[in-house]
């Protein structure tokens, strides 16, 4: 492994993933990218980061989209392959950074400085931070959290070959029930082993 | 036969249905349902072979009407349009040729740089140039490359693409409109009721000019305001030389003599007695013959998909021949027009236009052939009539919605990859009164003209 670092760090909703991104980013002093890749791909094209977001990290409607050639009418299958293109674009200059979701631990994966992490979480503890997050009730933060992951597996498996949440698809898939900290050191310390 | 009818109709709704959806891959459903149609309509149901060898109509690949026809053209055979497949093929051959070569992006520049690269005339230019090379290739490629150029020039410019890409879709789908090889539903109306190149300019054609005049006016008064100063302040020196758009000299000079000889033989082909299944195979011969070491790469670049949905789909409305659906729907249609022709003529043109908006208008078409011969032979309707309007109806309705045509798709996606996302609404509000403008005007024209 060479001085690039790119993180991929995908998440179960409510697992404290983001978090854990965060907590990495910060270890290791290299960007962070989640819904905030819009807005840098925005700024760099001008263009405008707010219309662009209401399509961003959503799966295609399956009626009244239509494909010819590898062209849809969807714009957030649109919108996916640009975030995807700026992804490879970043990797393939060398760059060094967390990505979160965007199906990037298959976007990137022929760079080999990518590390790929899955971070899924206990029922309960998913619950409870929800809960805490939004100030909501204990059967509202389910029902959020399995729409939410609904959501995600479709939007992911809608791009990838690889399924969401898959262990075969990352290099590391990791329970936070140890909570956030602990679960950032046992994956900076494999990144660690693995760069040594 | 009545198990045959249900059997046929159904594999038709469910082909249909499929292709609507886009789960699975377009050429896949069209060969599986021509495949159930074979095996459980004309196997199981009709016990005929003659009905399965007809629709398939390989025989008359080895005619010599196929190829060459003197006198008049009559190439009224059912079943699987050869001619359509070999013709479209040997156009993708050529255009993949043309585009290796730099031509199209070559040719954008060229005419943005001549305007010295002025917004509102780099629109309406190009919505000009959209009509003219669909009239002679596939909308498809006709925007791939302009859509492209466009959006490059939007971020140099500074200018949004979004109206100039609409307003070139639907310039390219009218293009499409105005001749026979413009738009897979006039090469099936052509060949299929033996109309020549020349037929549907002077028919087709001559609608499509006066409706372009429209358009682009149209299209300037709905978006003259959306480009404000954009691009007054660029140093043109900066801008990229239409020259760098050539990949290789001389490939660039033999495929644009190779698409000339194309548009000369179409445009001839009444008088040559050249069919266009001869004109497709030449061009792609000639195509290979002269690209050396690229011609593999040139037919690893043809859309195969397409051509295997149009023998899929031909098997399937070949299904709906066979057993006489067709024939039912054409008495309906006979029926609740009352045999007067402009009713027919409106049923026609808003049916075909407002069900090519939302569905493939290539399976409609393809359908509908039938139907206008079986009209045309009961009610005494002039059949040219009946074929002026479907072509009219099926071509432009296209344009009404995001999805109507393969254009608009791949105008709106390119859009959309570089950030400027164009949803149903932001399309159909310009595109929707646009098709009505252009249905009204055909419409009105064929009733001036013909009746």
């Amino acid at each position: 492994m060479g001085e690039q670092l790119i993180i991929a760090v995908s998440r179960e909703f409510g697992s404290g993933g983001h978090a854990v991104a965060q907590l990495l980013s910060e270890r290791y002093n290299i960007p962070l990218y989640d819904s905030n890749l819009l807005e840098d791909i925005a700024n760099q094209k001008n263009l405008d980061a707010q219309a662009l977001g209401r399509y961003d990290e959503k799966s295609k409607a399956s009626f009244f989209t239509r494909s010819v050639r590898g062209f849809s009418t969807s714009p957030e299958e649109n919108l996916a392959w640009m975030q995807f293109k700026y992804l490879k674009g970043m990797a393939d200059e060398g760059k060094s950074f967390v990505i979160v979701g965007r199906c990037a631990e298959e976007v990137l994966k022929d760079n080999p400085n990518l590390v790929t992490v899955f971070v899924l979480g206990n029922m309960e503890n998913k619950i409870h931070r929800i809960m805490e997050r939004y100030q909501t009730t204990r059967d509202k933060a389910a029902k959020l959290i399995e729409q939410q992951d609904k959501k995600r597996k479709s939007y992911h498996n809608t791009y990838c070959q690889g399924k969401w949440g898959d262990s075969r698809n990352y290099d590391l898939c990791i329970n936070s029930r140890l909570g956030v900290d602990k679960t950032t050191d046992i994956i900076a310390h494999f990144i660690d082993s693995e760069r040594a | 036969m009545m198990i045959a009818k249900i059997l046929a109709l159904t594999i038709f709704i469910v082909m249909f249905v499929l292709i609507i959806t886009d789960k699975i891959e377009k050429c896949l459903v069209t060969l599986c349902c021509g495949l159930a149609t074979a095996v459980l309509v004309f196997g199981l149901s009709m016990h005929s072979m003659s009905a399965f060898t007809q629709t398939l109509n390989v025989r008359s690949i080895f005619t010599l009407g196929f190829w060459y026809e003197a006198g008049s053209s009559s190439e009224s055979t059912s079943g699987v349009n050869w001619a359509t497949i070999i013709f479209l093929a040997g156009m993708m051959v050529m255009v993949e040729g043309m585009a290796k070569a730099g031509f199209f992006r070559w040719l954008c520049m060229t005419i943005a740089k001549l305007v010295k690269y002025k917004v509102i005339p780099i629109f309406l230019t190009f919505m000009v140039m959209s009509f003219v090379l669909a009239m002679f290739i596939d909308s498809i490629t006709v925007i791939l490359f302009l859509a492209a150029v466009t959006v490059e020039l939007a971020q140099l410019l500074k200018f949004n693409p979004v109206p100039i890409i609409l307003s070139e879709i639907f310039c390219a789908n009218l293009g499409g409109s105005a001749t026979m090889c413009g738009d897979p539903p006039n090469i099936i109306i052509g060949t299929s009721l033996g109309y020549s190149f020349a037929d549907f300019v002077t028919n087709t054609g001559l609608i499509a000019v006066i409706s372009l005049v429209v358009i682009v006016a149209y299209f300037y008064l709905c978006f003259r305001k959306e480009f404000g100063k954009a691009g007054t302040d660029v140093d043109i020196s900066k801008m990229p030389s239409p020259k760098s758009a050539i990949t290789d000299k001389k490939a660039f000079a033999i495929s644009t003599v190779i698409f000339l000889i194309a548009v000369a033989l179409l445009i001839t082909h009444a008088q040559t007695g050249l069919t266009v299944a001869f004109i497709g195979t030449f061009i792609a011969i000639i195509t290979l013959a002269t690209s050396g070491k690229n011609a593999k790469a040139i037919l690893k670049g043809v859309d195969y998909k397409t051509l295997l949905f149009f023998i899929g789909l031909f098997f399937v409305v070949g299904g709906l021949e066979q057993t006489g659906i067709l024939e039912i729907f054409a008495q309906f249609i006979g029926k609740v027009s009352g045999g007067n022709i402009m009713v027919m003529i409106a049923i026609i043109i808003w049916v075909s236009a407002i069900a090519s908006a939302f569905i493939d208008n290539i399976p409609f078409a393809a359908t509908m052939i039938p139907v206008i011969k079986t009209l045309s032979a009961t009610t005494g309707a002039d059949l040219s009539v009946l074929a002026w309007t479907l072509a009219m109806g099926t071509d432009i309705g296209g344009s009404a919605t995001p999805i109507g045509a393969s254009a608009n798709v791949v105008g709106t996606s390119i859009a959309s990859r570089e950030g400027y996302p164009v949803t149903w609404g932001k399309y159909c509000k310009v595109a929707v009164p646009a098709t009505i403008i252009v249905i009204l005007i055909s419409m009105v024209s064929i009733y001036v003209r013909y009746l």
